[in-house]
């Protein structure tokens, strides 16, 4: 027997479905009914279900509501809670009956058999709602990819990318100008699009621009946020002396030069390292032998990366070839195929392969278009229009790609546009024969204990880090292959690879693909994706990009959420001059050095970081760009810059990783230093250099003790102490005071003030007194020189950047 | 001890009255940075400053006594004499496929403990002679016998104990605390990892901070390796202590000139700072890993084992404000005990019985107990069936995720009681089912918060320890 209101409730179902419900709602139910569902049933719902089922609680877990009637109605992601005027069929009585032992509510402990005769009862009456239905909220359209994707149409992130008009700065005449300070450097202020948008915006928050930097200043900024190397004082003081005869064209042969320097991919390709996670290991290593699983030719893409910025690749194609390029028909030994190693390179071996596939998915959407696709693998994407299908779709672009073992010498071509010294290579020939003979000898042996093969342990260990370590050692590229078949790809259900839903083809994510064309069948489609990427109307890619390298120039984004574009990202503080940038950027041929000339040319870069007290009451964050942010430097220019000081830093380019500290530190730019995945150097943790297990969106300034620990105790920065005193050029001096001024000038490169010089002259004579007679052994240092040069190591001048 | 051949420590005021040649000229060169030798905490704007939680905490602190591997549960503190008397019989096939697929095929014939067990206490808890020591603590103890694992083996077990998750990266306890809480101490990080001889399995990332900043990561701590360091760089032995100070006032000089025309720039007064903590650090770190100042009845009442060392240095760092200190019995998995228990467990249990027993009296002793959380447990459990070995004098134990045994000691928690209770046959809980989020959630309740509402912003989305589960275990805790 079903109640007429039956059918009233099933018109809710429609309505529910097709119509959207603007919040409160006066429901048709019968007054006996709502007096029913009030007194008896509320009650019932409100203390066993509202903890993880309403929008007054915050929950709704499983993607059910029970505090409306279109929550039951629809239920949850598992299916309809109700079934009006059917108890059986209805899963909430499923649930509370414990008749299913996966479905079982409340989680702790059946119902008493009254409500749940109760529940039964009011689900026979046609399960009336409340008087007051709450309809539709914005809570319960929490994750409606409709809604979503509505609220995308209008977003600033997914439109095109368009030629924007630039500023004409007739906002100059504005009478406001009067009550503003420093307008005395608006006249010198840049003509240039850059500047022109940045002056806008600041003249509208009531602000002015600094004067341009000390010359000093400036090309000590220039040389760090350009090579990631300092300027020597030699250097500084040319540039003063040439800029103050014509100070644009010093800059500009100073911008030139440094560009064009091979040290611009060194330090610009650390950025890109970040994004992709890099390493030279696997996130795991082996209990017996207790190495990490290595990769001995990851290296070959970080060179690949290094070479892309120095060689001004079109970042187009530099994003494809990542993803893509042993499809793109370049030969077998073609240095290109390097590039793979974006994929290869990734974590993996102690992963199941659907999570290597999610770590790849992650970094090729939120790497390369800030968009957080990851997020939908067991669900759609709760706050972007990005459904569990696309996914689906580009798990099953990355399903079509299989790993090739990181130690195969087989199939990772080797490069032949790598040309070691010939000596290296004999050395390397003579102790790869000797492992080899080693791996012969240790045939068919089995190593106690786990039974493991003795030839694959030497394999895995002392070949893996011979093939990893010496110079000599051939490189390869590290790459993945394609799969003869790509396998069909299904929604596999809640991310549970058991529980398959609907088979999806290989496409484009539907954002920015509404037509949702399928890849060709025969395809993996990782090409077709890569186009899509690396495309100059897909609106992501050229914007996240952008936003990147400002972020690494200027210090703070113009999106602060650097990886993350979408509906929860952060809006641009200036939304046309990223697009400008972003439009300048793919108009010229994807040129990174193009576009970073366009920013550091700009006045908005050159200008002061000096305080200015009123702009910073207006800004004190200085998102308006009132003034150049003041810089930390990371980790690996610091110890570039201690090398460079005692003048020992090696600045080749490219070749085999080497260890950063310890015993026999190399004297090579930190990026060359060998990075251990699965257990991260402690000093490169301390200062921010972010954990390569994820795509990082960029790196955080944390201010910790760990970080003052290195500068004042570890072996290398005694060490580099002790060798900048040990220097020919310091021997050679006879005067303290002298000494204390070659010490300035080769560390900080500058002179010292007298005060700084009386001052230096005290921790002298204090340590002088512990001096012992030569001849007497003592484990303690004598000289005051290290310590000095070490103090200045130390000091904050060092580390920051004006 | 170890220890002892590290660098002396010396006190600024030691050290003044040291070095009576320099000692005037020190203390004019100290002169002028006396403002940075005041009570500083760590800097305002550091992600280690101390922060409150969301209701005022029970418990300051937490000691997780990892038994990595997976003890046996029946053989430790669950006793079941229906499995001890049917010893030996054939498993029932009804019951067989309770046993997850990979110990279905591989289980052999039921296997009672061979170890007695006694009620002690007030409470009459039982506890197997594996562990007598630390048995006369049962009034001590919350015996929980009903946790439920993920998936039974040993790297998804770990990640989901100390992570919440089984597979994929995310923060672990250790870094949600400081996350929550910032550090305490001024001097010692706030969240150490101690492992003799190596790296458990699954390794760092036991103590990951994931997506978090990397000074929310545990310090891992070698307690076998002489000449060790808490910190890396905490010492260095080329200088005189005076000398090093004399180089720092040197360096604080050039920073305070270098911020007086930056006076806007909090970092730079925040590394002014971080740098005097550095220097702290250098005694503080040594000072707590020097057992030689412990009395000789502390020392005796430990025992001078490995195991010892390891629950002593536990105390010592909770005692100076580090938060969460983790405790590995060893590298790799030593409780996994798939062969020989009988002579294995053995030997675990009697290297950590008096070392756990003697921290529980310390604890207590020294009116510490009642704000620190102590837990003890593994990964999982072990099968109450014999794993087939063809020498039955070998036999061992399975892995077991379904109703594995963990107890909890001070820090709120309700002693002498057991909560949740397996099977008969020790194959499934039948009662008080407890998940990890549920026993995670219970952990943060006690330190303060609201597993609900301790989230972490990351990539889009509002991360939490518990993902989307759990329940405070209320029935465990002291109203």
């Amino acid at each position: 027997m079903r109640a007429p209101r039956d059918i009233v409730s099933r018109l809710f179902v429609i309505l529910a479905v097709f119509g959207t419900f603007p919040g409160m709602l006066r429901s048709e139910e019968s007054p006996e009914g709502v007096r029913f569902f009030e007194q008896k049933i509320r009650p019932l719902l409100a203390e066993h279900c509202y903890e993880c089922h309403s929008e007054q609680a915050g929950e709704q877990q499983g993607g059910l509501l029970l505090d409306r009637q279109s929550g039951w109605l629809e239920g949850g992601h598992t299916n309809k809670a109700v079934i009006p005027g059917d108890p059986d069929a209805s899963l909430l009585l499923t649930a509370v009956r414990y008749d299913d032992a996966d479905l079982e509510m409340p989680p702790d402990g059946p119902l008493e058999d009254e409500s749940i005769a109760l529940l039964e009862q009011w689900i026979r009456r046609g399960a009336p709602g409340p008087a007051e239905d709450l309809g539709e909220t914005q809570f319960s359209r929490l994750g409606d990819q409709d809604l979503l994707f509505q609220q995308a149409a209008g977003h600033w992130a997914f439109k095109p990318l368009k030629p924007v008009a630039v500023p004409t700065g007739r906002f100059l005449d504005d009478d406001r100008i009067d009550d503003l300070d420093s307008k005395s450097t608006i006249p010198e202020w840049g003509s240039g699009a850059v500047d022109q948008f940045v002056l806008r915006s600041l003249f509208e928050a009531g602000l002015t621009p600094s004067p341009l930097a000390e010359p000093a200043a400036l090309a000590r900024r220039l040389n760090f946020d350009l090579t990631g190397l300092p300027p020597s004082y030699e250097q500084l003081r040319e540039f003063e002396a040439v800029a103050a005869e014509d100070f644009e064209s010093a800059t500009f042969r100073l911008i030139d030069e440094l560009i064009q320097s091979p040290a611009f991919g060194q330090h610009f390709g650390r950025l890109w390292l970040d994004v992709v996670r890099y390493a030279d290991t696997d996130n795991n290593y082996r209990p017996d032998t207790r190495t990490p699983h290595y990769y001995p030719f990851a290296f070959s893409y970080r060179d690949y990366v290094v070479r892309a910025f120095n060689d001004d690749k079109p970042f187009d194609q530099f994003f494809k070839e990542q993803m893509a390029a042993d499809l793109m028909g370049y030969g077998p030994d073609s240095p290109e195929l390097a590039a793979l190693g974006f994929y290869a390179a990734g974590p993996y071996a102690t992963r199941a392969p659907a999570e290597a596939i999610d770590d790849w998915i992650d970094v090729t959407t939120r790497g390369l278009m800030g968009l957080t696709v990851a997020c939908a693998r067991c669900h759609d994407h709760k706050f972007e229009p990005v459904p569990t299908a696309d996914y689906y779709s580009l798990r099953g672009v990355f399903a079509a790609v299989s790993r090739v073992n990181p130690l195969d010498e087989q199939k990772q071509p080797r490069l032949t546009s790598y040309s070691p010294a010939e000596s290296e290579v004999k050395d390397y020939e003579r102790k790869r024969a000797k492992i080899d003979a080693k791996i012969s000898a240790a045939a068919g042996k089995k190593a106690k204990g786990n039974n493991r093969s003795v030839a694959q342990k030497i394999r895995e260990t002392e070949l893996a880090e011979l093939l990893l370590f010496h110079p000599g050692a051939p490189a390869r590229a590290m790459i993945v292959a394609e799969r003869k078949r790509p396998p069909p790809s299904y929604v596999f259900l809640r991310g549970d690879p058991s529980a398959r839903g609907d088979l999806v083809p290989r496409r484009f994510l539907k954002i920015l693909d509404p037509q949702q064309e399928s890849f060709p069948e025969d395809a993996s489609g990782r090409l077709e994706l890569a186009n899509q990427i690396a495309s100059p109307s897909n609106p992501l890619t050229a914007r996240v990009f952008v936003n990147r390298i400002w972020g690494h120039l200027i210090g703070s984004h113009l999106v602060a959420t650097t990886s993350d574009f979408g509906l929860q990202g952060s809006r641009p503080t200036h939304p046309e001059l990223l697009d400008w940038l972003a439009d300048d950027f793919v108009r010229h041929d994807w040129s990174v050095k193009h576009l970073v000339r366009r920013i550091v040319f700009s006045h908005a870069y050159q200008q002061s970081s000096r305080f200015r007290e009123t702009a910073s009451k207006v800004d004190p964050a200085n998102q308006w760009l009132w003034r150049a942010n003041r810089k930390h430097l990371s980790i690996e220019a610091i110890r570039d810059r201690i090398l460079t000081a005692s003048r020992q830093l090696d600045v080749r380019v490219g070749g085999h990783p080497e260890p950063l500290w310890g015993e026999d530190y190399t004297r090579r730019r930190a990026i060359y230093g060998f990075v251990n995945r699965f257990n991260l150097d402690p000093t490169l943790r301390a200062f921010d250099f972010p954990a390569p297990v994820q795509t990082q969106p960029a790196r955080g300034e944390s201010i910790v003790p760990f970080q003052a620990l290195f500068t004042m105790n570890s072996p290398f920065v005694i060490d580099q102490a002790a060798a900048i005193i040990a220097d020919e050029s310091f021997v050679r001096i006879s005067s303290d005071e002298q000494r204390v001024e070659y010490l300035f000038r080769s560390i900080l490169g500058r002179d010292p003030s007298a005060a700084e010089v009386s001052r230096a002259s005290k921790l002298i004579e204090f340590q002088e007194r512990f001096q012992e007679p030569a001849n007497k052994k003592t484990r303690f240092i004598n000289s005051p020189w290290p310590l000095m040069a070490q103090a200045l190591l130390m000091s904050n001048e060092f580390q920051y950047v004006d | 001890m170890w220890i002892s051949n590290m660098s002396p420590m010396i006190s600024r005021r030691q050290l003044l009255q040291s070095t009576s040649l320099g000692s005037i000229a020190l203390a004019s060169l100290l002169q002028d940075s006396s403002s940075a030798l005041g009570g500083i905490s760590a800097a305002d704007d550091s992600p280690l400053m101390e922060r409150e939680p969301h209701f005022p905490a029970r418990v300051k602190r937490v000691i997780h006594l990892f038994m990595n591997g997976g003890p046996s549960q029946m053989d430790t503190f669950d006793r079941k004499p229906k499995l001890n008397q049917l010893d030996g019989e054939p498993l029932p096939e009804s019951v067989r496929n309770q046993l997850q697929p990979t110990q279905r095929k591989r289980a052999g014939n039921l296997f009672g403990s061979p170890f007695r067990f006694k009620k002690y206490g007030q409470s009459g808890l039982e506890v197997s002679e594996l562990f007598p020591k630390v048995a006369l603590h049962a009034d001590d103890l919350c015996v929980i016998r009903s946790m439920q694992g993920e998936i039974a083996n040993h790297t998804p077990g770990l990640l989901l104990t100390n992570c919440g998750h089984s597979t994929l990266p995310r923060p672990s306890l250790g870094s949600w605390l400081l996350y929550g809480l910032g550090n305490e101490s001024a001097e010692l990080p706030g969240f150490v990892v101690l492992c003799p001889r190596g790296l458990p399995t699954a390794q760092s990332r036991n103590w990951t901070s994931a997506f978090m900043p990397g000074v929310f990561q545990g310090t891992h701590i070698d307690t076998a390796s002489p000449g060790g360091e808490i910190v890396p760089n905490l010492t260095r032995s080329d200088v005189r202590a005076g000398s090093q100070r004399a180089q720092l006032a040197f360096t604080q000089f050039l920073n305070r000139r270098h911020a007086q025309t930056r006076p806007e720039d909090q970092r730079l007064e925040s590394r002014i700072h971080t740098m005097e903590l550095a220097f702290r650090m250098q005694s503080a770190g040594t000072e707590a890993f020097d057992l030689s100042q412990e009395p000789a009845h502390i020392l005796e009442m430990y025992g001078d084992t490995l195991q010892g060392r390891n629950m002593l240095f536990a105390r010592r760092l909770t005692e100076r404000g580090v938060r969460y200190v983790q405790v590995y019995h060893g590298a790799g998995q030593p409780w996994d005990n798939h062969g020989s228990i009988v002579k294995n467990i053995t030997r675990l249990a009697g290297e950590s019985d008096q070392p756990i027993a003697a921290l529980l009296t310390d604890l207590k002793q020294r009116g510490m107990l009642d704000e620190t959380l102590v837990i003890w447990g593994g990964e999982m459990g072990r099968t109450p069936t014999v794993q087939q070995v063809k020498d039955p004098s070998k036999v061992g134990r399975d892995h077991h995720i379904d109703g594995y045994t963990v107890w909890m000691a001070g820090g709120g928690v309700r002693g002498g009681m057991t909560y949740g209770a397996t099977d008969e046959l020790a194959m499934q809980v039948t009662e008080n089912k407890v998940t990890m989020p549920d026993f995670h959630a219970t952990i943060l309740h006690q330190l303060g918060f609201d597993h609900k509402r301790l989230t972490y912003r990351y990539s889009g989305r509002d991360f939490r320890l518990t993902d989307v589960h759990g329940q405070v275990i209320e029935d465990i805790l002291h109203v």
